[in-house]
């Protein structure tokens, strides 16, 4: 299965100090392992790995960019993959089912030289593919798989001069008006390019109602419904002076219980 | 109690004879007292009562007393002396009276949501002092591989990290109102750190002005907005950047700024638990007036700005 000699290793970790530790340990547990690569982020390793082909990597769960499971899953059955991550209860819960091993931040040499005793046995085998591990990991860590559909939580609008992240919480409403769109807080008003068309698929329904072709509220500003001379429903909204037509496609929204 | 007590004495002395002349006095006196005591809480009663009870219910009461005081117990002059003396005091008296209570009833929510809105803050407040496990770990884990190849280095990064906890610990800090340079230096603490571990990604930078640093600044917010900066700004990308911390005074307001050259904001990050907090916090302190503000520097990453009223802690004084 293995013609080389001597075991092959690649160590991915974005600290320098950590890929340093990690490789001083190895040497000392595992004098005959060679160290062929060190990878910052989790896309070098992928690199690497496929280009190096070592027998095992070393991959820290936390990374920029693609993180140490993200890499595990692209590199799966390709190479014995050994996580080393700093505080993780998921990881180390799910690590407990025996499939790979882990290392803990600050790794103890003998809890190293633990984990090459066990890859010393593992490596006449061919490389776990951690199918169901890797499911249960990135679902526990929050990356990857289906995630519930993310809304709009910031706006990013120009006030005056500047750029500001107004929070949707902080909105009373959405209004257009000619080619832009007026963002309406308690304070301020901001103008942003998106048509509401565009914007209502963005934002939460459950936070935002669109009460016309040209209006959207967020639900908790609604201060009471009344009616206008022309018998249209007209939402007053708390901390703004303006009132917001309802048009009749949307009378729905206000009836009552 | 008092007149329990007081019951056997006089037995006693009324017992003894000779002593018995002296005290009864003394009884009349006191029994005097206390039933001018009642009158005048009786009749600051009957006055709460007449300035706050409706006018239709004191006519009602007035027609029932006219009967019962006029019709049965023959004394229609005294009942309606009584009547017209209510109505005036009701007329002149009532309306301050009134005012008064809802005054002090008003007061009383006032004082009850102060005591809220504190309660509210010290829980959020200690729920953002949290140390994450996972930076002190780190931390350690770095200490640890210095201790062996830069032991000078590890020392240093020992003494920032113990700054940091001495300060970011809420155990540890005193009772007194936390002051501007107080969290610049728990995040500076905390930066070095950081900059040891990320290295030439993370590009640190205070300037904060001294005679600012005396201003009052709640505690852990700078923090919170540091440790943002670097979780979601720097730290996913793999360059890293650069993260500065300033401070000046805007309109009479101290504007607190973190600013980082990162990834920049993400309109969908459902994150944010921290930057609400520190929102609902700022509400709960100043109610209204400080504000969190977001923006996008032209150059990209995010900026983070917190204002609130300029106030300086007074100095201690010598003792």
């Amino acid at each position: 299965m293995h013609p080389l000699p001597a075991p092959t290793a690649v160590v991915a970790d974005d600290e320098r100090l950590m890929r340093e530790q990690i490789i001083a340990r190895l040497k000392v547990a595992w004098p005959e392992l060679l160290i062929v690569g060190e990878a910052g982020n989790g896309r070098e390793a992928i690199a690497i790995v496929q280009s190096l082909e070592p027998d095992i990597v070393f991959l820290d769960i936390s990374m920029p960019g693609m993180d140490g499971i993200q890499a595990a899953q692209a590199l799966a059955g390709q190479v014995h993959v050994v996580f080393v991550t700093a505080h993780d209860q998921y990881a180390i819960s799910a690590f407990e089912q025996g499939a790979v091993d882990y290392l803990l931040k600050p790794a103890e040499p003998e809890r190293v030289a633990l984990t090459c005793q066990r890859l010393r046995a593992r490596l006449e085998q061919a490389p776990d593919p951690m199918h169901a591990l890797l499911a249960q990991l990135s679902q526990r860590l929050g990356a990857g798989g289906p995630k519930p559909r993310e809304y709009m939580r910031w706006v990013q609008a120009s006030v005056g001069a500047n750029l500001r992240m107004i929070p949707t919480s902080d909105i009373l409403f959405f209004r257009a008006e000619d080619k832009y769109t007026r963002v309406q807080t308690r304070s301020f008003e901001a103008l942003i390019r998106k048509p509401i068309k565009e914007l209502i698929d963005e934002l939460d329904p459950d936070e935002f109602w669109q009460i016309h072709r040209a209006t959207v509220v967020r639900v908790d500003a609604v201060e009471q419904v009344s009616r206008n001379l022309r018998g249209h429903q007209v939402v007053h909204v708390k901390g703004s002076e303006e009132k917001l037509e309802v048009s009749r496609s949307y009378n729905h929204l206000f009836k009552q219980m | 109690m008092n007149t329990d007590q007081r019951n056997p004495g006089t037995d006693n002395a009324a017992a003894h004879g000779q002593s018995g002349a002296a005290s009864r006095p003394m009884g009349i006196r006191q029994a005097f007292r206390e039933i001018r005591k009642g009158i005048v809480v009786m009749w600051w009663g009957f006055f709460d009562w007449v300035a706050a009870v409706s006018w239709k219910a004191l006519l009602l009461v007035s027609f029932l007393s006219l009967i019962i005081g006029g019709g049965i117990f023959n004394l229609p002059t005294l009942t309606f002396l009584l009547i017209v003396a209510s109505f005036i005091i009701k007329v002149v008296a009532g309306g301050k009276r009134r005012a008064e209570l809802t005054a002090s009833q008003a007061t009383r929510r006032a004082e009850t949501e102060q005591l809220e809105r504190m309660v509210l803050e010290a829980r959020m407040e200690a729920l953002q002092a949290q140390i994450e496990p996972h930076f002190l770990f780190n931390a350690l884990a770095s200490i640890d591989q210095l201790i062996q190849t830069d032991p000078p280095r590890a020392s240093k990064m020992q003494q920032s990290l113990i700054r940091y906890l001495r300060s970011a610990m809420p155990e540890m800090r005193d009772g007194s109102r936390p002051t501007l340079g107080q969290q610049v230096n728990l995040s500076s603490a905390f930066l070095e750190i950081m900059a040891v571990r990320m290295e030439e990604r993370l590009q640190p930078t205070v300037s904060v002005p001294e005679g600012l640093k005396s201003a009052v600044f709640p505690s852990m917010m700078l923090q919170t907005l540091v440790e943002n900066a670097i979780k979601h700004g720097l730290e996913p990308k793999a360059e890293g950047g650069r993260l500065e911390i300033g401070a000046e005074i805007v309109d009479g307001q101290l504007a607190v700024h973190v600013l980082d050259t990162g990834i920049g904001f993400m309109p969908k990050s459902a994150g944010g638990v921290g930057l609400a907090n520190v929102r609902a916090r700022l509400q709960a302190l100043y109610n209204g007036r400080a504000e969190l503000i977001i923006s996008v520097p032209p150059a990209g990453g995010t900026c983070a700005t917190i204002r609130v009223p300029y106030e300086v802690v007074p100095a201690p004084a010598p003792a």
